[in-house]
């Protein structure tokens, strides 16, 4: 149910703001983890199930920012780029863990705008990527 | 004798006096006007995601205002002898005018199609503003608040850049990978190859630059003999401005500003931004240089002459300001 509300929500937001011009998407989340921003570097720097998805672009380590590109093709979304940073949480031993997403529509000519090729389709399915994304990084992380 | 001796020292310091009031009431005068809030520079920035403009001081580095605009604010460009703000709405599209002087709505101008970019010719007191969609540039006359003219230029016309010297206007061309140059008469001058997806441009006195997005490049386009030359930047350049003979340029997925000495033809410095930066203005009087961050919802301030960081500093959503967003 709540996430009904919140893809119709997004859908609302979407056309109301972005229903002209080739605007880029973002998708910002992040999730708290109960270990040191150093282990959590480490371990993101180390998982593969991202890897899966996207091509890593570069691991800053000094900043603790690891930049992303897409692998996958068959996807609502394009000119897709992320970044993840580790940054310190309320304590030594919390991090909270930053996936933002830069994307566009893959439709990018004149309105009407075909079903499927919009911004609050692009948006809801890198949503789908980011959302569960975090949430297994955060197991695994927290389980080792 | 005597007498008249006393009254004529009293004279002397009665001039004096006098002469002295009347250079402290000019210096008054002259630093008052200094003070004055108006003459205080600031940055006009466009927040996409919330459809408002970020107004801060860059004296004391605070924001004043944040005024709500149209849907999804994009590009900007000013009019400094007028003191007018023209911002772009690409959700709504129109441009909102803010008056500097008082940081109030002031206009909205209908356009019937969404602005993408926008430059500013001040001795004609126009702005040009290109649309994306119907591949025209609009010229709109500060003074009758009103689209005048509609020219029809390239595909996807994108960045645009007006140039004082030849009074040209010069356009990206994204999706055709060219530069296309028209003179006050709205003549087609040049049709020029650019890099692989252009999009930022700057033009001033012999040349035009150009930020090649694809090519993690920037072409240097000579508006005489029309030869060129490239530099390598960061990863997806997305603006490019010269201030002091240096070019500044935004690299959109480093998080980084390339800076390249135009007379040594070298990098002297790359500099860490905020997340995503994509546009950047000078503020003359102080050396400031400002970078919008679309990433992480903030500007970086630097120093152009030392090159430090002085202040990251939180604005709107997804801020951006295409163009020139500094009243100096």
């Amino acid at each position: 149910m709540k996430k009904i509300i919140f893809t119709l929500l997004a859908i609302l937001f979407s056309t109301l703001a972005f229903s002209h011009g080739p605007t880029p998407q973002k998708v910002q989340e992040s999730v708290t983890i109960a270990a040191s921003p150093e282990k959590t570097w480490e371990a993101l720097k180390n998982y593969s199930e991202f890897e899966k998805i996207m091509k890593v672009r570069s691991f800053k380590d000094k900043l603790m920012k690891a930049k992303y590109e897409l692998i996958k093709t068959d996807v609502p979304f394009s000119d897709y780029n992320a970044q993840i940073r580790v940054k310190k949480g309320k304590n030594d031993n919390e991090s909270v863990v930053q996936w933002t997403a830069r994307f566009y529509r893959t439709y990018k000519l004149n309105p009407p705008i075909p079903e499927g090729q919009d911004d609050a389709t692009a948006v809801a399915a890198v949503k789908e990527i980011v959302g569960p994304g975090l949430v297994g990084f955060k197991k695994s992380v927290e389980s080792q | 004798m005597v007498k008249q001796k006393k009254l004529s020292i009293f004279s002397l310091k009665t001039s004096i006096f006098f002469i002295l009031t009347f250079f402290l009431i000019i210096l008054y005068f002259y630093f008052s006007s200094y003070f004055e809030v108006n003459n205080v520079s600031k940055a006009y920035i466009t927040n996409q995601g919330d459809n408002t403009v970020s107004i801060i001081d860059l004296e004391t580095l605070k924001t004043l205002k944040t005024l709500k605009v149209g849907v999804a604010p994009l590009g900007i460009t000013i009019l400094q002898k007028k003191k007018l703000v023209f911002v772009g709405n690409v959700g709504t599209d129109d441009i909102s005018v803010i008056d500097a002087v008082n940081d109030t709505l002031i206009k909205t101008i209908k356009l019937g199609t969404a602005p993408l970019s926008l430059a500013s010719n001040p001795e004609e007191a126009e702005i040009y503003v290109t649309d994306w969609f119907q591949n025209n540039v609009l010229t709109i006359s500060a003074d009758e608040m009103k689209v005048t003219h509609r020219l029809k230029v390239g595909v996807t016309p994108s960045g645009i850049a007006y140039n004082k010297k030849y009074k040209y206007q010069v356009i990206t061309n994204r999706d055709a990978n060219t530069l296309e140059i028209y003179n006050e008469d709205c003549n087609l001058v040049k049709k020029i190859e650019t890099g692989n997806h252009p999009f930022g441009v700057f033009s001033e006195g012999d040349f035009a630059y150009v930020a090649n997005v694809y090519d993690d490049s920037v072409s240097i386009i000579n508006l005489v003999d029309w030869s060129k030359y490239e530099f390598m930047v960061g990863a997806h350049p997305y603006n490019v401005k010269v201030h002091n003979k240096t070019a500044y340029v935004t690299n959109t997925i480093d998080d980084t500003i390339t800076i390249y000495d135009l007379g040594t033809k070298k990098i002297i410095k790359i500099l860490d931004t905020g997340e995503t930066p994509e546009n950047l203005d000078f503020n003359i009087k102080q050396n400031l240089l400002v970078v919008t961050n679309w990433g992480s919802d903030s500007i970086s301030i630097f120093d152009t002459e030392s090159f430090r960081h002085i202040k990251e500093i939180k604005t709107g959503s997804q801020s951006r300001s295409f163009g020139d967003f500094i009243l100096q």
